[in-house]
């Protein structure tokens, strides 16, 4: 692994990355302004953050239950905040992958069944959940870029696509695999630089580039 | 063996034909496919343009006249084309098209679709796997296997060779001089296959998928070339 080359490129990419988040404004994603206001001031001090309180949340030997919801945690994590956890138990991965291949026959969006397994979001990097990462991975690489660069950002479902770049962050982050740190890599190109999606969980995008910026840290 | 070069164009796969000959004989076909998505109208001028504005175009009138040149009308996955493969009763299909093989398809091959990957399997599958092994330090090069309806997943690996790309100035010319190897890899794997034992590397699902990589990596991977060059 050329680590020295791909860390001068990230840390580069680093900068870039808090310099578009920085430039989000809070008003366009109203109610949830306030918390792009502080993602946003995250960003902003990334530069003299401590590398080792970045990367991602602990992913145990267990999976992990805590309070509140994926986008709960999604928000919290994006803030470099933690949430207090505890092991339960870990739901059978092989009938949740015929369920994502189910929807995704039916052309429906996955951000549902993904919100319900994730409610702790970093149980995304559990590592028996192989399988479904790499699904993640693949439906991000190949349909939903194929969508965009075919036709156009409007081609696919904003919110389920900014769900799967949030749970790839938090892998980015915790994992030597380095084709998840790419596959954001490759949308920070792809999508619009001031792109403000429409929909109900647009504050993603925001949270996207937070926990973008933590991987990037991982690896500069 | 009775061969058949699936390509998209003819300019595409007389390189093949002209490499694979010598180990072929005089059973090698090339199986004109139709270009996904597009109307079988429209692919019948493009052969006819090719024909007559790119070179060579007398040895392919001559390929044409000995009956080499098997124009298929419908999708590789229709009955009526899988019909037609069948009853041609190929050995082996070289893979030179942009398709991806239904399993109806690859059986009228009796041992199977061959395609040349510019990735070493059984550790990278997937895209831009050239620059995936520079970028991770791993050396690059060209493996030859059967075909199933996966993505690079076919179990019987004929060869995986490594190949030395230090004296390209870029990516693309690296890539380039790769798929200018088709060919060549092609014949080694046929004359492999022809032996009368041939053992086969197994692909067995250990490496990774890889996907189209980012500029930012891409840029990791011009370097990666380069220091290799300096280093040669």
């Amino acid at each position: 692994m050329n680590k020295e080359l791909i860390s001068q490129a990230v840390a580069h990419r680093f900068e870039e990355v808090c310099a578009r988040g920085s430039q989000l404004e809070p008003d366009r994603f109203g109610e949830m302004g306030e918390f792009v206001s502080a993602a946003r001031n995250t960003l902003l001090n990334f530069r003299a953050a401590d590398r080792e309180s970045s990367g991602s949340p602990a992913v145990g030997e267990y999976w992990l239950d805590a309070d509140g919801d994926c986008l709960d945690s999604l928000r919290t994590f994006s803030l470099g905040e933690v949430l207090p956890t505890w092991p339960g138990p870990h739901p059978p991965v092989e009938g949740f992958l015929q369920d994502l291949k189910h929807t995704v026959r039916h052309r429906a969006p996955l951000f549902k069944l993904l919100i319900e397994r994730y409610a702790y979001a970093p149980n995304f990097s559990f590592g028996p959940e192989d399988d479904v990462r790499e699904f993640v991975l693949m439906r991000l690489m190949v349909a939903d870029r194929a969508r965009i660069e075919d036709a156009s950002i409007a081609n696919v479902d904003s919110n389920d696509l900014l769900l799967k770049l949030n749970l790839v962050a938090i892998h980015a982050a915790a994992t030597t695999d380095l084709r998840f740190l790419d596959a954001l890599n490759y949308y920070y190109e792809l999508l619009p630089a001031t792109w403000y999606p429409d929909v109900e969980n647009g504050w993603l995008v925001t949270s996207y580039l937070a926990l973008y910026a933590r991987a990037l840290m991982f690896w500069s | 063996m009775r061969i058949g070069i699936l390509a998209n164009s003819l300019p595409a796969a007389r390189h093949i034909y002209d490499e694979a000959k010598p180990a072929a004989g005089s059973d090698l076909f090339v199986l004109l496919c139709p270009t996904h998505g597009r109307s079988p109208a429209p692919d019948l001028v493009r052969h006819f343009a090719r024909l007559i504005l790119k070179t060579g175009r007398w040895k392919s009138l001559r390929m044409m006249a000995a009956g080499k040149i098997v124009r298929l009308a419908k999708p590789l996955d229709d009955s009526e084309t899988v019909a037609q493969l069948a009853a041609m009763r190929f050995d082996i299909g070289l893979h030179k098209s942009g398709n991806i093989y239904r399993e109806a398809t690859i059986e009228c091959f009796r041992l199977g679709i061959l395609n040349a990957h510019i990735g070493l399997l059984p550790k990278y599958r997937g895209r831009s796997v050239m620059e995936w092994s520079l970028l991770q330090g791993d050396p690059v090069g060209i493996s030859v296997f059967f075909v199933d309806e996966g993505i690079d997943t076919g179990q019987r690996i004929v060869m995986s060779e490594t190949v030395d790309v230090s004296h390209c100035k870029s990516i693309s010319e690296a890539k380039e001089y790769l798929f200018g190897l088709d060919g060549q890899f092609y014949r080694a794997a046929i004359e492999r296959l022809q032996a009368e034992e041939t053992t086969y590397q197994e692909n067995d699902g250990s490496g990774r998928r890889y996907y189209v990589m980012s500029r930012l990596f891409q840029g990791v991977a011009e370097k990666c070339l380069a220091a290799r060059r300096s280093t040669s």
